[in-house]
């Protein structure tokens, strides 16, 4: 795929202040599509923003090459690259009003007044700013801050958007919204962005494709339901959404499904095989909200295979759903959320129940090398 | 009201009152007291044996500005000329001292934090001698027998001696060498308070080098460049001990004119009408740096209180 960005095995270290070696990024190779909202998640320190800061300019790799449009940047700097960033503070330029700090990149580029007058214009009425233009940036507030800065970084049509955690200084309610119009913005443009977050609802909500990263590498690049519903590995799995992750062992494969066996020797039937032999060691992930409760499903003999049993040994009730929390013997507490609806009720701590396991609620994760 | 409340206040009023009073009465006495004396004193006739005597006078002002006693000698603009050599001379002080300051202060402001507090505390070592002591390891430097001239001999660079002390040039040296720590101080705020991810940007922006300087890192560091300018600037135009001791008797500065009129002329009123001269620059210089900060506290500020009512 010839995309918009391609980087090839990037790697750079950092020396740690205690001494020894921090790497940053370990051989991390990734395709940016045209026109992609691609998300880099992962926890502080994984690497996220060290490669933001290798596209943008501000970080050298150590090897590897990164291609903006077919073409090798590293000997470009900073100034050169047709890519912007919208910085996580956003650094705005104080001294200039909200118009000049808009007009910044043009300016130096040395475009004609009239071209910039009309240009910042329409940016501005763009991210919905129109008539701020005269206002100093220690006028606005968070949020308006946010549009010009978005503002600034568009304004010179770069080839690729950076984006480095925009949205974490705002509060919550404005982080939606400022998460859709992103969204929508991103698809009028028709620019590829590129937007670094350690939230992975935001994640979910706006990207195409999202890169999860963990120690430097990319742990699983997918699309964000794919990333959900079948994560690769278990920090993946851990690292986005709610998550009970048992251990288990195949017991024999039958096409395309298969049967695993629980530490606590419970027996789960026809979950998706995802390339695993008979005897392999896996871990079973079952996401809380796709459990539901056994009483009501049809008979004894469906269930048979679908149940996990125990005592509830938390329960509480979160408006939309019940959160309970069953101790298994021989299993690490699984944690399930049912759907407040007409046929659910309140449990009791203590109470002996069994949970339904829909057949396509369970991903079989294999297991390789050590959890990270 | 309560009467409890009215008590506190009341004591809290007191309070203040007393803490406030002394530092007041001090400032009244030792600093409003001495200036209004010379001011009252530059517009008063100088006595024949010193002293005053009270009777209006603007030939002090006169004898500077462009009009002289005609009775007695003619305008001769040489005071005005020794006023503007020395802001110039200060003004070359000033210069001087930026040039030198502003790359140290932003070397310093990335250095670790421990270093940095040794450097500081290096910077402003010298305070700990007397100004005297030092300027005079300058004349013990720059004379024509001194070190610098013998080092240059020695190495070959030159055949004589270069005549470095009672020059201007001397004066210079010896003033910027004193007045370094006065610039680095604020140029050091300024610089160590400046956000590099706005460098960042501006390059992120497609900026170079050097626009990012004269579009950033200038105007951002604007408080703190006149800021130690002005610092500099004002003892530096009445410095005397500097020019006597490194100028001689050649170069005479303003400060040095003041001194002696009042301390061997002892002509008072026309020491106060040049000392006048000298805070009227000052002043000058102060208003125009008073605007700067409070323009840049504006847009430090959050929205606009004014603004914000009128919405």
């Amino acid at each position: 795929m010839q995309g918009i960005l391609r980087i090839e095995n990037a790697s750079k270290s950092f020396q740690a202040p205690e001494g020894g070696v921090i790497r940053a990024l370990d051989n991390v190779s990734l395709t940016v599509a045209h026109n992609e909202f691609l998300t880099l998640l992962g926890p502080s320190g994984c690497g996220k923003t060290t490669l933001l800061r290798a596209v943008s300019g501000f970080e050298d790799l150590d090897s590897g090459e990164i291609y903006i449009d077919g073409q090798p940047v590293s000997d470009q700097p900073a100034h050169k690259r047709p890519v912007n960033t919208v910085f996580q503070r956003y650094a705005l330029f104080p001294h200039l009003t909200v118009e000049r700090n808009v007009a910044y990149s043009l300016e130096v580029r040395g475009i004609a007044k009239a071209e910039i007058r009309e240009r910042v214009g329409n940016m501005l009425e763009l991210v919905g700013l129109a008539g701020m233009g005269a206002r100093k940036i220690g006028q606005l507030s968070g949020g308006q801050q946010q549009r010009v800065a978005l503002a600034r970084s568009l304004v010179a049509q770069p080839k690729i958007l950076l984006l480095d955690e925009p949205l974490s200084a705002l509060d919550k309610n404005l982080r939606h919204k400022m998460q859709q119009e992103l969204k929508i913005l991103q698809h009028e443009l028709g620019i590829s962005f590129i937007f670094v977050t350690h939230d992975q609802e935001e994640a979910l909500v706006m990207s195409d494709r999202i890169a999860v990263l963990n120690g430097g590498t990319i742990q699983q690049l997918d699309a964000p339901e794919e990333l959900y519903r079948r994560p690769g590995n278990e920090f993946v799995a851990r690292f986005i959404g709610e998550s009970n992750l048992l251990d288990a062992t195949v017991v024999s494969v039958e096409g395309a499904s298969c049967d695993v066996v629980l530490t606590d020797g419970t027996v789960i039937r026809d979950c998706p095989v995802n390339g695993l032999k008979q005897g392999d060691p896996a871990k079973v992930l079952i996401r809380p909200e796709n459990l539901v409760e056994s009483v009501g499903q049809s008979s004894a003999d469906e269930r048979a295979g679908h149940e996990i049993s125990g005592t509830v040994s938390e329960s509480f009730f979160a408006g939309t759903d019940y959160h309970l929390v069953l101790a298994c013997q021989g299993l690490p507490p699984v944690r399930a959320s049912l759907r407040a609806g007409p046929g659910t009720s309140h449990h009791t701590i203590g109470e002996q129940t069994s949970l339904f396991v829909p057949h396509d609620a369970v991903h079989l994760i294999p297991e390789r090398g050590a959890p990270a | 009201m309560s009467k409890a409340r009215r008590t506190l206040e009341n004591r809290r009023r007191l309070t203040l009152f007393g803490l406030l009073l002394p530092p007041s009465a001090f400032l009244a006495i030792f600093f409003l007291g001495p200036l209004a004396i010379m001011i009252v004193y530059s517009w008063l006739t100088p006595g024949l044996y010193g002293g005053v005597e009270w009777k209006f006078f603007h030939l002090n002002y006169g004898r500077i500005l462009g009009w002289a006693d005609t009775k007695y000698e003619r305008f001769d603009p040489v005071y005005f000329e020794i006023f503007l050599r020395s802001v110039k001379l200060a003004a070359t002080t000033v210069l001087l001292s930026l040039i030198l300051c502003y790359p140290v202060a932003f070397w310093v402001s990335r250095m670790p934090e421990k270093r940095k507090n040794l450097v500081i505390f290096l910077i402003t070592l010298p305070f700990f001698i007397s100004l005297i002591v030092r300027l005079f390891a300058w004349v013990l430097i720059l004379r024509p027998t001194g070190f610098f001239n013998q080092a240059l001999m020695g190495l070959g660079l030159i055949d004589e001696p270069l005549e470095i002390i009672f020059t201007g040039t001397a004066v210079v040296i010896g003033m910027v060498y004193v007045f370094v720590p006065f610039m680095f101080l604020p140029l050091y705020a300024s610089i160590e308070k400046l956000d590099l991810s706005l460098i960042e940007a501006s390059q992120d922006l497609g900026a170079n080098r050097i626009q990012t300087f004269f579009r950033v890192i200038l105007p951002m560091t604007l408080p703190g460049i006149v800021g130690g300018s002005i610092i500099v600037f004002i003892p530096s135009l009445g410095n005397f001990i500097g020019p006597s001791l490194l100028g001689g008797a050649k170069v005479v500065m303003i400060g040095n004119l003041i001194e002696q009129q009042f301390l061997s002329a002892r002509n008072w009123p026309f020491g106060a009408a040049l000392g006048m001269m000298v805070m009227a620059a000052v002043l000058v210089l102060l208003l125009y740096y008073i605007r700067i900060v409070t323009r840049e506290e504006r847009q430090a500020d959050g929205p606009n209180v004014a603004e914000e009512v009128a919405a």
